[in-house]
């Protein structure tokens, strides 16, 4: 065709491919050249932009829910929120069982008299063990105590301690030390939800997670119960 | 509402593997760009088809996205497009797949491919309308129809040759316009 260094044809070129009419081999060969020459790229999205301006009159229209849950669906088929539901779920009823069993001993016995009463805490493990912290909580000073059992945060990588109560999004507790005892100190409000809730530890960037929700793999998970 | 720099963050953070960046980024653009989808398809379970396609693609290209030079709801609204043109294309048969034009992975960013956003669709409709009602439609239909020219010279009753050359003087002249 044309002399493909001529900056008017160039933009008219730039304007057909940006409009989908060059044909396949047309396309082809603009497309090899967008890649190397960056007036030809500024020429297109130029166009891009323009003609984008007639997409953008178009009215939004409301998108039918299950769209997103369907999209969530294809990019995360091991939907990672589900397994947090599923693992609250079936934890917090093995912990209600636990409590209720504890109740009974606890009130047949008369311990309820003692008074500083049970100390809550858990053992947050992984799945396969390579990961165990054991966490206690202690009322007075509201601190919580986690010392690392066994396994490590990866190089350039930070554990980060999430508490789930129930459905509720996962509180960010704070981060891990990479070896050895962590206290940290908790807010009246997060005290009150710690029995029966979940403990877990994902793998975030250096500093946490930058959302304020889990951006990382979840590594080990605990179930937050009265220790005898 | 959701500002431009807002969605390039979301866009950045994606590219990430933010999946709350992604949560927020659909609530921010889908219903716009289910409304685009739906424009080209008027099909409302091919628009939510390709609607899904899109924000997969979103989330696998997102990191590619810096590197076009578009600004970021262009960048959206152009791989929904192209994307839903594809679709009624397949539907029609027969014309080169245009899907790529937005998501070009291997180019280097260069300054002259960074585009200041600019408020656009008045400016367009006005310069469309100093065109013939005919070549304004032409270029609507391209656009948002995925018209080819062989579509367009029939509509036209125009020889092909004849179109392209009608065509590239009202693109010239709408460009002219654009840029006064």
């Amino acid at each position: 065709m044309s002399d493909p260094r001529d900056p008017d044809e160039d933009r008219m070129q730039a304007a057909e491919y940006a409009l989908g009419l060059l044909t396949a081999s047309e396309s082809r060969a603009f497309e090899s050249r967008l890649g190397v020459e960056p007036l030809l790229r500024a020429e297109y999205a130029l166009w891009a932009e323009d003609l984008a301006a007639l997409a953008a009159a178009v009215p939004a229209e409301p998108v039918p829910p299950a769209a997103f849950r369907a999209i969530e669906a294809r990019l995360f088929p091991d939907e990672r929120v589900s397994l947090w539901r599923r693992l609250g779920l079936v934890q917090a009823v093995l912990a209600a069982a636990v409590a209720a069993v504890l109740l009974l001993v606890v009130t047949n016995l008369g311990w309820l008299s003692v008074p500083p009463g049970p100390t809550l805490g858990a053992e947050i493990a992984a799945a396969d063990q390579t990961l165990i912290l054991q966490a206690r909580f202690d009322p007075a000073t509201a601190t919580l105590t986690l010392q690392r059992a066994a396994g490590g945060v990866a190089a350039g990588r930070a554990h980060q301690l999430w508490l789930i109560a129930g459905d509720a999004v996962p509180l960010s507790l704070g981060l891990l030390a990479d070896a050895g005892t962590t206290t940290l100190t908790l807010t009246p409000q997060q005290a009150v939800l710690l029995d029966g809730a979940v403990l877990a530890i994902s793998d975030e960037p250096p500093g946490g997670s930058p959302t304020g929700q889990p951006t990382g793999a979840v590594l080990a998970t605990g179930v937050i119960a009265a220790q005898l | 509402m959701t500002t431009v720099s807002d969605i390039e963050a979301l866009i950045a953070r994606v590219a990430l593997g933010d999946r709350r960046a992604f949560g927020v980024l659909y609530d921010a653009t889908s219903a716009k760009l289910f409304g685009v989808a739906l424009r080209v398809l008027d099909n409302r379970a091919e628009a939510e088809d390709a609607l899904q396609e899109v924000f997969v693609k979103v989330w696998h290209k997102a990191g590619q996205y810096r590197v076009n030079g578009l600004s970021p709801m262009t960048w959206l609204i152009t791989v929904t497009r192209n994307h839903a043109v594809d679709r009624l294309r397949a539907r029609r048969a027969g014309t080169a797949q245009i899907d790529e034009a937005a998501e070009l992975a291997d180019l280097t960013p260069g300054p002259e491919a960074q585009v200041i956003a600019r408020s656009e669709a008045a400016r367009l409709t006005a310069c469309l309308a100093t065109l013939d009602p005919d070549r304004a439609e032409a270029v609507r239909r391209a656009y948002m129809e995925g018209e080819s020219y062989v579509e367009l010279a029939s509509r036209f009753g125009l020889p092909l040759n004849t179109v392209r050359t009608w065509l590239r003087r009202s693109l010239q002249k709408l460009k002219d316009c654009l840029t006064s």
